[in-house]
């Protein structure tokens, strides 16, 4: 792991860890509902200060803490374009699915890549520390996935430029 | 009047479906006055932020590091506007950055055992983050411009935002301080500083 990535993760497990704390909290405007309250934002006095945490200004984590909910909005890295499209293309791969993955948000929140919401009932069914390894081992995976997938892109497309212009050779 | 011709009257910002009736209602949950919720701050004056960064300036120069951070820290200004809350988190990433890192752990637990030291390291988390926050926002705004060419330029792609363009070096080494020195917070005082840093109101 390079040198700033450990310091960058461990920060993001710090934060994350403190700020899944959360309790059950029913709607204050619409009774017999509960929703998440980062979500509605419908009750200012329950609503904790954001956190980022940065390791530049394209890597990223917004980390918004609620009573009930905290929603994580994670700006994956892009050193190119080719790597713009592969981190669209992905991130819109697993929102797609993201009936599948509970805690995955369907729409990033604006200016990041990819949002998780867990809410306290998600705290409740499963263990609060495997949440936050699984948030840091995506960011993990993350990036390692989009690079080989750049690796094997350009390789991809050099065997296809080859094979293309055999005929004129 | 037909519904038809009632909507096309309404531009479609000012749909009245999409209006949050909730803002308008005075006794609604989502107009609850959370100033309500803390002590009314002092205001801070600019030039007294200022004369307070000169002396934690030369505090530093002098060689009393620890001194300087402390006195950083303990002049947080909450009263503040945001131009007199940026000014001081000018004067705290120039502590934080000039003071090494083999100095940072122990100097943590002297400022953590000694009297009011917990407090003090609860506002450094929030000058961390605010730190953090407050450098990607900025260099946010100023490519926005040129990315907004970039699909021109390429001539496909038009569905992407664009292209983040190559970033200083500067930025990413700002970046690692503040997180090494978010990793020593942690270690002394614990994660209970991070909880407190999301819920004080008292915002620096």
């Amino acid at each position: 792991m390079s040198q700033s990535l450990r310091p960058y993760l461990q920060c993001v497990r710090s934060s994350l860890t403190s700020a899944l704390c959360l309790s059950n909290f029913a709607s204050q405007t619409s009774e017999r509902h509960n929703v998440p309250e980062i979500e509605a934002q419908t009750s200012p006095e329950v609503l904790l200060n954001p956190l980022t945490v940065a390791r530049n200004e394209n890597e990223r984590v917004f980390i918004e803490p609620s009573i009930n909910s905290v929603r994580i909005s994670i700006k994956i890295k892009q050193a190119d374009e080719i790597e713009h499209i592969l981190v669209h293309k992905f991130t819109r791969f697993l929102t797609q699915r993201a009936e599948a993955f509970f805690i995955l948000r369907r729409k990033p929140v604006k200016g990041y890549d990819i949002s998780f919401l867990i809410t306290n009932f998600h705290t409740e069914e499963m263990l609060k520390h495997k949440l936050v390894d699984f948030i840091i081992q995506f960011m993990e995976e993350v990036d390692k996935e989009i690079s080989e997938m750049k690796l094997f892109l350009n390789a991809r497309a050099r065997f296809v430029a080859e094979s293309f212009l055999t005929p004129f050779d | 009047m037909s519904i038809m011709q009632h909507h096309s009257d309404a531009s479609l910002l000012e749909n009245w479906r999409t209006i949050n009736i909730d803002a308008l209602d005075p006794e609604s949950s989502s107009n609850f006055d959370t100033s309500t919720l803390h002590p009314a701050f002092a205001p801070v004056d600019e030039n007294e932020i200022r004369t307070l960064g000169q002396q934690v300036r030369q505090l530093l120069r002098s060689g009393d590091a620890e001194g300087a951070l402390r006195g950083a820290l303990e002049g947080a200004p909450y009263g503040g506007d945001e131009a007199v809350k940026d000014l001081h988190l000018q004067t705290v990433t120039e502590v934080l950055q000039g003071i090494k890192a083999s100095e940072m752990s122990p100097m943590l637990k002297r400022i953590f055992t000694s009297e009011g030291g917990g407090e003090a390291l609860d506002v450094l988390m929030k000058y961390l983050y605010k730190g953090m926050a407050s450098s990607t926002t900025r260099s946010v705004t100023s490519p926005t411009k040129p990315s907004m060419l970039s699909p021109q330029m390429t001539g496909g792609f038009s569905q992407m935002g664009g292209r983040p363009t190559p970033r200083n070096e500067n930025d990413g080494a700002a970046m690692s301080v503040l997180l090494s020195w978010h990793e020593k917070v942690v270690e002394v005082a614990g994660l209970g500083c991070v909880g407190r840093c999301m819920s004080d109101w008292r915002k620096v």
